[in-house]
Order: C-alpha cells, then structure tokens, then sequence
C-alpha cells in the first residue's frame, strides 16, 4: 500500500460526509403512516455511497490504474502556490460571497454593477483605460438586466436600503 | 388527433411574439454555441429565469430554441478557428478547419449548417413519431418498473464516465442525497435541515444546475491568468460567405452519411447520460471507418463535416423522446428541460403526452421551426461571433456571473436561493477538478425524488420487494443496470483477453431473453426468442474459434 494520495483523502471525506448525514437521519421524524419511512431512502444512498466511497478509498490505496487520478496541476508547491495557482477562482467565490453579503444594503442593482466592475477589474487588471471600460461594461450590461427583469418580466429585485423607495 | 394536436401546437406559436422569442433564442444559442468554454447546457439554463414569466408552451419554445442554436453554434468556432465552441463539435474541427484553411470556409460553413439542418429534421421528425408511441410502451411501466429505470438511467450515465465509473457513481448518489435535503415529499418530514428553516425547503433545483454547470464552468475557463485576458481571436473580420448552393450538393451526393449520423445521434440521444459529445466522435469514426478513402479524413473532406455536424443536432430530438416519453432526462440539457416542465407545475411522465397533448407537441413543432431559424440565422450571427470572439473571456465570465445572480433570485425571489448557487459553484467546481463527472450528480439531483415516490408507491401497493425481481419491466432494467455497469469492465478485460468476456455478450442476451418473454404479447416474445438465438450463435462462434473472440 502507498502512502495517502490525493484521492484517498477524498474518499476518507466523503466517508466522513456518509457518517454526518447518516448520524443526521436520527433526527428524521417517523410518522405514523405510510411504508417507506422518511429516513429509509436516504439511508440507503448513504448506505450505497460509503460503500463506494470504500471501494474509491481502497483503489486508490492500491493505486488502481483504473481510477483516474485526481487532477494534477502545474503549480509551485507549498500554501503561495496553491493561492497563486487558484488566485482567480478564489477571488469569484470571494467577491460573490461579499456580493451575497452586501445584496440586502446596496441591492442588486447596485451590487451587481460593483461586483461585475470589481470581479473584472481582479481578473482582467487595472492598467490603462480598463477601470474606464470596465465601468461602461459593468453599468450597462447589469442596468440593463436588471430594467429586463425589473420593467419587462415584473420581478421585485432586492432594492436595498438606498434605493428603497424606488 | 395528432393533426388536431400539432394544429394547436401551431396556433399557440404561430404569432409574432412567439417567433421573435425563438428568433432571439436561436440567436442567443448560436452565439452561446460558438464560444469555447459555454456550453449548451450552460446557455439553456441560464435562459430558464427569462421564461419564467412566460407561458409553458413559450418558455419551453425559447428554450428549445436556445438548444437547437447552440448545437449548430459550435461548428462557427470549429471550422474558423479550430477551437470547438462546444465538445459536441470536437469532430467538425478535424475536417472543418483544414477545409476553411484551404480556401474553402465558406463551403466548410455551409456543409456545417447544411447538415444540422438535416440532422435536426431527421431528429424532430423521429422525436414526432417515436415519442408518443414509446409513451405507450411507458404507461406499461409500474411503480417498480419506474424505479429501476431511474436506477438504469443513474448507472449508464456513471458507466459512461469510463475509468472514473466509480467515481460516476458516487456523484449520482451525491445528487441523490442532496436532493433528498428538505421536506420529504411523500410524508411532509424535514430531513437534514440541521436547524435551518431555508434548507428546510430544500435546494432549488434550477440554482443548484446553475451553479454546478455554469458557475463552476466560467470558474474553470478563468481559472489560467493569462488564458482569462484572451479572446479567441484578435481578428477584426472574417471575410466569409457561406457557399448554400454547393454545400446542399455536396451533402445531397452524401445523403447516406446525413441518415446514418442522423441515426447515430438520436440513439446516443436516447440512452441517458450520452450526449453529442460522444455522437459526434461515433459519427466521425462510424463513417470513416465505412469509407472507401479513409486515408483522405483529416484533410478536409466533406464527409467529415456531415457526420459529426449532422449526428450532433439529431442527440438532443433522442435525448427529447426519452424525456417526452418516460419523464427521464437523457443529459443535462433534457433535464434542465425537465426543470423547466417542474417550474410550470407539469410532472413529466409516459403519461406527459396524452395529458399535455399541446404542450408536448408544441415542443415538436418549435424544435421543427427553431431548425429552420437556424438556417437563416446562421450567416447573420457569423457576423455578431466574429464581434463577441474579441471580447476577452474575464469579461464575458463576470457579466455571466452577474446574470447569473439576477437570475437565480428571480427565479422564485428568495436570497437562499443565491447561496446555493454560490455552495453548488464552488462543489461543482471542486467536483470537476477532482474527475467527478458532474452529469451523474444533476441526473441525481433531478431524479432522486421520482425514483423514491415511485420506491414508496411500490412498498404502499405491497412492502414485498419480490415484484422488483418478478415484474417483467424492472426485471428488464435490473439486468440491463447490472450489465452496463459491467461494460466498462468488459472493455477492459476484453483487451487483455479475459476469459469471462467470452460470455458476457451471450449471458446479456440470454438475460434479456427472459423479461422479454414474461412480457407476453406477441412482439416481445419473438424478440427475445431471437436474443436467444443470437447469444447462442456469439456462443459456438467463439466455441469454433477455440473460445477465443477471434480464430
């Protein structure tokens, strides 16, 4: 047996994974009618699951040639790399994250525009006249959805506390 | 009755509105299609919160129109740059873009379009005939059967992952799980809502497909710096003019590599989980093994532009007849169909066709009417894709990403919404950089409640789970789940000459044979005779070639 590789840390989490939800299947209520329980099908999914996940886990102990590896990048090696590596990525999921926070305060429209403003100016730089384009862009791609969905299909988008009684 | 049907269907999108919908649509997926890095899938989902507020038979229209684009969009990107816009137009690149490079890109494009044009009519007119009559064979379907079709439908697609099969497992039974987050259909109790009043809900299932296809696929094309400041072509203009007349006389004089493709598709439409990724790659090899100059494929002949072209529009009329038919989704793009049909409050079932007959066939004939669109769309967006192609790809990514936060939140105006998108992104993100295949998970996702209300229909007719082994119909799709999660082991094996591969084909029929049989009837029983009579003769064809496969 080799050492854990990549693949046998994920197994061994999607291990723990089955053993959460299935200690969270206790906490499905039985009621007192109908055959299938609310807790039996999903007990079954996980049963199937950990099974599989055991079979992955042993594979890729053994370094089964039949299990594709799990993607191997080019990147430098240490916790800088990885970061530099996953920069872009990172930065989506962070600025939508802050997008997600700040929707109730600003509101879509406005959120929207400075998350597609600041998301293109992480991703594509900020030299040049690229702020300026970046800000057309931003200010008329997202208006103009949001006055589709707003004006044309009706939808109440969140207004947030500065556009409140618009 | 079906005239009367396909009247309606007509009446209800023969109106200004409707075809200007299906116009921009088809536009809208010719566009999507020819972008490498957006997928179909991505195109069609992201179209579903404009329907919303449409009428069922509209929406749906758009969305098929977006579908029916975006199959024909990828050869644009093939042919000129020899970047697929989409992996269903791998194959058109190997003869599109050494034919456009010759001189020719205006044929090259006209033969593209020419033959998904005739691939998407062969397909819509078998998704015509074949749906309703395949529905009849799925009203047989009972509560057991249902259920190992879907447990069928899971396997083949997670077998289709080929080396990563298990790994295609564990992500069908992922979407199984998550789905079953929230309250239980059949008994209103809450399940893993770990205290939470929004999971409680569960995860709506448009923004989890939103952030496991399109989130984490603009994620993946940004994911290289330099690769996210680039367009695909710097080019201001590309002098082209597709050649209609000899590209019709080009694919007339190939008329047997258009059926055949055509054909080729719709049945890897069909079976669950394939797409026109994998069409399109048969189609390719199918006619150039079949040709008399094989040697010739790669230089830029024709008949390498007919077969993937023509096969890749007529996989989403197969992927459509399933779903039409059974209610089962045969890719990602049926089942976010599937999402749309939900979203109005339509279950599909084998009974969806004679229930909704207008709404059905109002599919059909918008499927018909976005294939021609289609053909008169494609020069013009020629025009607006050498334009968009200019614009680098972080550009594109975050406007996307911006729809995709308006659009989630108008889809039922719930800010919990907008999370799942965001958790679902980074999972399937995650999910696809470790070689999860994410096809397995959505089909998961989106058949995990029909496979357990049929499991509870089936234990609430009897708690016995004998009917599983005895009725005729799930007996069928046990044996065929259990041999074609054995096929990618077969393949190995059969490499390397192992003796029980010798038997696998002939026990499959053998085992066929015998639902086929207990279904009665007349039809079915002389097919399974015949399935005896085949694995009988693979049986001494292999005991006169000294049990080998080859003497």
């Amino acid at each position: 047996m080799k050492r854990l590789n990549r693949d046998s840390i994920i197994a061994i989490a999607l291990l723990l994974f089955c053993g959460v939800f299935f200690w969270a299947s206790f906490d499905i209520r039985t009621p007192n009618y109908g055959v299938l329980k609310p807790s039996t099908w999903p007990r079954v999914i996980i049963g199937i699951m950990s099974f599989l996940s055991l079979i992955y886990l042993i594979q890729s102990l053994k370094g089964n040639p039949n299990i594709a590896t799990a993607g191997k990048s080019d990147r430098e090696p240490g916790f800088r790399g990885w970061v530099d590596y996953w920069r872009n990525p990172l930065w989506c999921f962070a600025l939508f994250f802050v997008y997600l926070a700040l929707l109730p305060i600003l509101g879509m429209l406005i959120d929207g525009i400075l998350f597609v403003y600041v998301l293109m100016g992480v991703l594509g730089g900020w030299d040049g006249k690229k702020p300026l384009t970046h800000a057309y862009i931003a200010v008329l791609t997202i208006g103009f959805m949001w006055s589709l969905f707003t004006f044309g299909l009706g939808v109440m988008l969140p207004s947030g506390i500065f556009m409140d009684p618009i | 009755m079906v005239i009367d049907n396909i009247l309606a269907a007509i009446d209800v999108l023969a109106n200004g509105h409707a075809l200007l919908l299906m116009a921009v649509g088809v536009a809208g997926g010719l566009i999507a299609g020819a972008i490498p890095g957006f997928t179909i899938a991505m195109a069609v989902v992201l179209t579903l919160p404009f329907t919303f507020g449409m009428s069922a038979h509209l929406g749906l229209a758009t969305m098929v129109s977006v579908l029916v684009g975006g199959l024909s969009g990828g050869l644009m990107a093939g042919i000129l740059t020899g970047i697929p816009g989409t992996p269903s137009s791998v194959a058109t690149t190997f003869d599109g873009f050494p034919m456009a490079r010759n001189g020719e890109p205006g044929l090259a494009l006209g033969i593209g379009v020419w033959s998904s044009f005739c691939g998407g009519i062969i397909s819509a007119v078998l998704l015509m005939t074949l749906a309703p009559q395949l529905a009849k064979i799925g009203l047989e379907f009972n509560p057991w059967g249902y259920f190992m079709l879907v447990m069928f439908a899971l396997t083949i697609t997670a077998s289709l992952a080929g080396k990563n099969m298990i790994k295609g497992l564990i992500a069908g039974a992922l979407g199984l799980l998550l789905r079953t987050v929230g309250e239980d259909e059949a008994a209103g109790m809450a399940r893993f809502d770990f205290g939470s009043d929004a999971l409680l809900g569960g995860f709506d299932f448009i923004a989890v497909l939103i952030g496991l296809f399109a989130f984490s696929q603009l994620l993946n094309d940004v994911r290289d710096r330099e690769t996210a400041k680039k367009s695909l072509t710097q080019r201001s203009t590309i002098q082209v003019k597709i050649e209609h007349r000899r590209a019709i006389a080009e694919i007339l004089k190939r008329w047997t590599i258009v059926v055949r493709s055509s054909l080729i598709g719709v049945f890897t439409g069909i079976l669950p989980g394939a797409g026109g990724s994998i069409a399109n790659i048969l189609a390719y090899d199918q006619t150039k093994k079949a040709s008399k100059y094989p040697e010739k494929f790669g230089t830029g002949i024709a008949d390498g532009i007919i077969a993937p072209e023509s096969s890749n529009n007529a996989v989403e009329g197969g992927a459509l007849i399933i779903l039409m038919a059974l209610g089962i989704p045969g890719d990602v793009t049926a089942a976010i169909m599937l999402g749309a049909l939900l979203m109005n409050d339509v279950v599909p079932s084998p009974s969806f066709i004679t229930d909704e007959p207008v709404l059905a066939y109002s599919i059909f004939i918008s499927f018909f009417i976005a294939t021609f669109m289609m053909l008169g769309l494609q020069s013009v967006m020629l025009r607006v894709f050498v334009r968009v192609t200019r614009i680098p790809m972080y550009v594109l990514a975050s406007i996307i990403l911006g729809f995709c936060g308006i659009g989630v939140f108008a889809l039922q105006n719930v800010s919990f919404d907008l999370w799942t998108l965001l958790w679902f992104g980074i999972l399937g993100f995650t999910m696809r950089h470790f070689g999860f295949p994410l096809v397995p998970m959505i089909l998961g996702v989106v058949l995990g409640n029909i496979a357990e209300l049929n499991l509870a229909r089936a234990l609430a007719i009897t708690p016995d789970l004998t009917p599983f082994f005895t009725r005729p119909w799930s007996l069928f799709f046990m044996i065929i789940t259990i041999f074609s999660a054995l096929f990618p082991m077969f393949q190995g094996h059969r490499i390397k000459e192992k003796a029980w591969t010798l038997f696998y084909l002939p026990t499959a029929c053998f085992a066929i044979s015998l639902p086929l049989f207990m279904m009665g009837g007349l039809t079915r029983p002389v097919l399974a005779a015949f399935l005896l009579c085949f694995g009988t003769y693979l049986l001494w064809q292999r005991k006169q070639n000294g049990w080998r496969f080859k003497a």
